[in-house]
């Protein structure tokens, strides 16, 4: 059987054994937790507590009326303890609500709702008052996502178990430990947005977890037409638009959405999350990620309320060797390297790696000796060394006329780079450069 | 845990590089052109190795130097100084004299590469660069040439090539018995091999193409342009009433195809860019050999290409999302 896949990408080392067959452990709740008040991307979250009230699990902290946005939630039961900002994993610090544990375990859950006897706006505000986000990485509100335009029909729901980032295994472990709640979730979804037709589509290297899922098709699939997809185990394959080539064909087109070809995408995560959301009335307050890395003396998968400070599962859930130089929320390919272990886990974070100084180690930046490695690489089917040479000589003009914005930031450029060129970080910042120049145009007229 | 004493490292993703760098590429080509290194001292003696020697050694010590002189950092770990030397040694006379190779590769990497920026910053070949000024300035030292120690027919110390034999009015027959072969196939065979009168490692396309396929085989080059230079000159040959087979086997085609046309630095990135590219390679070889003086024309065929890089750089591919959207069935 030939793998579906996309033209491009790499195959980096996966490093994922240490960690591919360690069941998911649920931390002991920490005594305080450190909830950030904007998580997902869209507008800025307002609080809806005060310092000194007693929150419930499960209940509402930060909202705001915009779209997009994602409401928060209190991940323990507990006291506000302050409301101030504090770092976070994309390196911002951002307003954060503080609270201690009061060591009750009083939940305050929505009630259930059946998203198939629903109508589909009370489904796609459940998604909304969940506070459910793409968990993959990218945090982008659910409910927006499942309520595309009503001239852009969806055929076609996708549920993202290729998990391509090296070292993490937390969607593999997800399929494995949870199958009958992704199908659930997936089946909620594709029932959202009118799906008729659902796969599951997951790297040829977790093959094994295919048989697991087909086997909750009958129970959970609520008459939703569902399949199963091995894609070729490459990177970036769990990319949202490289993902749908695989499966469909389809290309999402420039500067266009997967819903403009009919085309959803989910993390396997995220429909855990949506089938919490609807039978448990559970908003997202809890996620699954995986720790690792050479620094990592405990290697594992870990399920942590929202808020957990990276720093209190020190030394007791987590033990690190003496040479811990970098600390990375995400994969090593697109994640970010953050600056302190007070880093609370967000919505977003689907691992924690970290890196000995060995493999902390930088690189001395070379010309560019023009060997095309990153046009291979590249999996929008990029110039990567024509975009540098553009970029290097500030013509952001010329770097916009040969695919700039199609850049998604993959990284696989970088990675395969001979001469260490810091590919992708430099095209993400020609993008913000881009955008500021082109607004300054906007506001001149020009 | 709050270890006040950890620092981290903070960085841009990804987090994570392969091992293949420069050195590693440089390295790949290196060996690649030890067959035809190999050959050059088989076919020509245990000087074509001295000649080499010298020719690397300077340009080693020509960027080392240049460097330094100029309080920049040194790179030759990288190894390009060295293939620049391999490879301009490889394209020179096997009598050429010492000083001369020596003087050709420090022209090369100075002028050609170090000028212009370095690695990465030149425009045209260094060690075709350095052949066509040693070329210009020492012809008769350039077109002095030693029969093949294993030539069948010939006992003189110095011959023709078989291209120089045509362009001084002689036939295919001349070549043919210049070389000791029965008939054509033979000759054919013995250029293939690379037992005839040429530069060091230019003779033998068996061992050249042992060389290109290790660098097809690790991915270091990429086809298209090889393929478009010799396919170009099988048919302009063809079309010019040269026996075609011959033109490709003769001179530096493949020598020229396999390992300066496909100079990452000086060639074009595209795919479009490297047909056409070598297609142009190709025309203006075999236009240099049939019209010009010069009984070869690899050196200024490419050269002349290496110009016209930036243009070729402009014809993009398609990149992805961009089709007509399609029609989605609800």
């Amino acid at each position: 059987m030939s793998l579906k896949t996309f033209r491009g990408g790499i195959h980096p080392p996966e490093h994922k054994e240490p960690t591919r067959d360690v069941p998911i452990e649920r931390v002991p709740t920490p005594t305080s937790v450190v909830i950030h008040l904007t998580q997902a991307i869209g507008a800025q979250n307002q609080p809806l507590i005060k310092v000194g009230d007693r929150v419930l699990k499960g209940q509402k902290i930060g909202d705001v009326q915009a779209c997009p946005a994602a409401a928060v939630h209190a991940s323990i039961t507990g006291i506000v303890k302050k409301i101030e900002p504090a770092p976070q994993s994309n390196l911002k610090d951002g307003m954060a609500v503080f609270i201690e544990a009061d060591g009750t375990d009083e939940t305050a859950y929505m009630s259930p709702l059946d998203a198939f006897a629903c109508s589909r706006e009370e489904a796609v505000k459940r998604l909304r008052d969940a506070g459910i986000v793409g968990m993959g990485g990218a945090s982008f509100p659910t409910d927006v996502k499942l309520a595309p335009p009503a001239d852009k029909p969806v055929d076609t729901i996708i549920a993202n178990g290729a998990e391509c980032e090296p070292y993490l295994t937390i969607d593999y472990r997800t399929m494995i430990e949870s199958p009958a709640d992704v199908v659930e979730g997936l089946a909620i979804a594709a029932h959202i947005v009118g799906a008729k037709k659902a796969y599951i589509a997951i790297e040829s290297n977790k093959a094994d977890a295919l048989p697991v899922i087909e086997r909750q098709f009958a129970g959970h699939s609520h008459g939703i037409l569902m399949g199963t997809i091995i894609a070729a185990t490459k990177y970036p394959e769990g990319g949202e638009k490289m993902l749908i080539k695989a499966v469909t064909g389809r290309e999402v087109p420039s500067h266009g959405l997967p819903a403009d070809i009919g085309v959803i995408v989910q993390n396997v995560g995220t429909l855990k999350a949506i089938k919490e959301a609807f039978i448990d009335g559970k908003p997202l307050i809890e996620r699954g990620f995986t720790v690792s890395g050479g620094a990592c003396k405990t290697p594992k998968n870990l399920y942590a309320p929202i808020g957990t400070v990276v720093a209190d599962l020190i030394p007791g859930v987590i033990q690190l060797s003496d040479d811990v130089r970098k600390v990375i929320f995400g994969g090593p390919m697109m994640g970010v390297a953050v600056a302190s272990l007070q880093t609370p886990v967000a919505k977003g974070t689907s691992g924690i790696l970290f890196f000995t100084a060995a493999e902390s180690k930088q690189y001395e930046e070379r010309q560019c000796i023009r060997c095309g490695r990153c046009a291979d690489a590249c999996a929008a089917w990029l110039m990567p060394m024509l975009l540098n040479a553009a970029l290097l000589s500030d013509d952001l003009n010329r770097a916009d006329a040969i695919g700039l914005v199609d850049c998604f930031e993959c990284g696989a450029c970088s990675y395969v780079c001979p001469a260490r060129i810091p590919l992708a970080q430099r095209f993400k910042l020609g993008k913000d450069l881009l955008r500021n120049q082109r607004a300054k145009e906007a506001r001149h007229g020009k | 845990m709050e270890n006040k004493a950890m620092k981290l490292v903070l960085s841009g993703a990804p987090h994570f590089v392969t091992g293949y760098d420069i050195q590693k590429t440089m390295g790949m080509v290196i060996i690649a052109l030890l067959p035809a290194l190999a050959g050059g001292v088989y076919f020509f003696g245990p000087r074509a190795l001295l000649v080499t020697a010298v020719s690397v050694v300077s340009a080693v010590a020509a960027e080392f130097l240049f460097r330094k002189a100029l309080r920049r950092e040194t790179h030759i770990t990288d190894l390009s100084a060295v293939v620049t030397g391999m490879l301009l040694a490889l394209i020179l006379p096997v009598s050429s004299p010492l000083w001369m190779a020596a003087v050709g590769s420090a022209f090369a990497i100075v002028v050609a590469k170090e000028l212009f920026g370095g690695l990465g910053g030149n425009f045209a070949n260094p060690a075709l660069v350095g052949r066509a000024v040693l070329l210009m300035s020492w012809p008769a030292f350039m077109t002095r040439w030693s029969p093949s120690l294993h030539a069948a027919a010939v006992d003189a110390t110095t011959t023709a090539t078989p291209l120089g034999i045509l362009k001084l009015g002689g036939t295919i027959t001349d070549v043919i018995k210049s070389v000791g072969a029965s008939g054509k196939p033979a000759l054919y065979l013995q250029m293939f091999l690379g037992n005839h009168a040429g530069c060091i490692g230019e003779t033998s396309g068996l061992l050249l193409l042992l060389g290109a396929v290790f660098l097809v085989v690790t991915r270091v080059i990429d086809l298209r342009t090889p393929v478009a230079m010799i396919a170009a000159v099988f048919a302009a040959s063809w079309l010019f009433g040269r026996d075609p087979v011959f033109s490709v086997l003769a001179g530096g085609i493949l020598l020229g195809a396999f390992f300066m046309a496909t100079d990452y630095v000086t060639t074009p990135v595209t795919p479009i860019g490297k047909w056409a590219f070598g297609i142009g390679a190709g025309l203006m070889t075999v236009l240099i050999r049939q019209l010009g003086n010069f009984p070869e024309g690899v050196t200024y065929g490419i050269l002349l290409m290496n110009v016209v890089v930036p243009y070729l750089d402009k014809i993009i591919p398609r990149k992805f999302g961009f089709v007509k959207p399609r029609k989605v069935n609800a």
